[in-house]
């Protein structure tokens, strides 16, 4: 099952819904990268509220597609991380650092809103 | 052979009480007899003579509710543990030689005699001890409760502001219990920007500023700001000396400096205002 990637105005919105497998976590960085190419869209949040679990692997595609990204000229920001993702995180010694994060959809669309506009 | 031990007890209850009494206050330690009255002492005594009685004549479990119950009535009154067994050796001497003094046990009988009474007394000894170890496990598990939700509130001062107020040693599994509350409450109080006040740790050594900086990135993640508050100049000489590597996470000197950065970081400030006239 592909997860979808939802345009709004210049940003890319994706919600994960689910506990992704390794091939639904490829095949998203692979959507993501075409849609951004082809919407040269400037800002990406990604939400993580339904996910309560993340393993290694996932977290790495995550961080990569966030290096990806930013390479192609979209600010990423990640919303919505529980804390036991966050300590998961911290404790694979995955840190994500200079990703920006943002408690909520909403705040996290404020806070790229405002990145973009500098 | 028990019925004998019985018949001895119940008829010479109000003598082996009075002589229970004296013993134990001449033997026992000075001081668990002095912290109670003469009267409650009495009162007390005759309680547990009179239990040890009720042995012979009730149910397993009817007795068993009883010790436990009486001991801890004991364990409230502040009876040390040592008493009850120097009174359990006492009650067992003076049954012994009463005993013997009436000619039931003599040379013939005592193994008898000596076998059904230590069958008797053990289970005793063991719900008393039960008892008493149990009053001191629940405290010491209660007193663990009590110290972890000591060790880690934190508090929301400001829409948007929390502070967590650090003070002790901090181990590894306290640091996985600051973060987790301080993780949980990021999202339930929706803040921005943390405070992590620890003016109160005593040592800020690699290990401890290593969980802290590992809560600091967690905040991050979930989507906050972390500043480590408190840091007094021996803790910052300790810092960099160690050669701990601080950068990424904001430091102030004191709480009141950090809660003005924070509100500058969520573009507010706190204003005098002009008394009316």
């Amino acid at each position: 099952m592909r997860i979808p990637i939802l345009k709004l105005h210049d940003c890319l919105l994706i919600s994960i819904q689910w506990e992704l497998d390794d091939q639904t976590a490829l095949q998203f960085q692979e959507d993501l990268l075409r849609k951004i190419h082809e919407t040269s869209a400037r800002g990406v949040v990604i939400d993580l509220t339904s996910i309560d679990f993340i393993d290694s692997f996932i977290a790495k595609v995550l961080g990569d597609v966030i290096s990806m990204s930013k390479l192609m000229g979209a600010k990423v920001v990640i919303t919505g991380i529980q804390p036991a993702v966050a300590i998961t995180l911290i404790e694979l010694g995955i840190r994500l650092e200079d990703v920006l994060t943002a408690l909520d959809l909403e705040k996290g669309l404020e806070k790229l809103r405002r990145e973009l506009e500098d | 052979m028990r019925k004998l031990i019985f018949n001895y007890v119940q008829t010479h209850k109000s003598e082996i009480l009075g002589e229970w009494i004296n013993r134990m206050k001449q033997e026992a330690d000075e001081r668990a007899v002095q912290t109670m009255s003469a009267q409650m002492f009495t009162k007390t005594s005759s309680e547990f003579i009179e239990l040890l009685v009720s042995n012979f004549t009730e149910t397993e479990e009817e007795f068993q509710s009883k010790v436990t119950g009486f001991a801890e009535k004991i364990v409230r009154l502040g009876w040390p543990l040592t008493v009850i067994t120097l009174g359990l050796r006492i009650f067992d001497h003076i049954i012994t030689d009463g005993m013997q003094e009436e000619e039931l046990v003599d040379h013939h009988n005592f193994m008898e005699f000596s076998s059904e009474f230590e069958r008797w007394m053990f289970p005793l000894y063991n719900t008393i001890i039960d008892a008493y170890a149990y009053t001191w496990e629940r405290t010491v598990s209660l007193q663990k409760i009590a110290l972890q939700e000591l060790s880690a509130p934190l508090i929301p001062v400001f829409e948007k502001i929390s502070v967590m107020p650090l003070v002790g040693t901090i181990d590894t599994e306290r640091a996985k219990l600051i973060m987790e509350n301080l993780l949980d409450g990021v999202v339930k109080h929706r803040a921005e920007v943390v405070l992590i006040d620890i003016t109160g740790v005593p040592v800020v050594d690699t290990m401890v500023a290593h969980h802290i900086i590992q809560a600091a990135d967690a905040v991050r993640l979930v989507g906050a700001k972390c500043m480590i508050v408190g840091i007094r100049p021996e803790i910052a000489q300790t810092i960099v000396t160690l050669g701990i590597n601080l950068d990424q996470v904001l430091t102030t000197s004191t709480l009141k400096k950090g809660i003005e950065k924070a509100l500058e970081m969520t573009e507010r400030k706190i204003i005098e205002v002009e008394e009316e006239q």
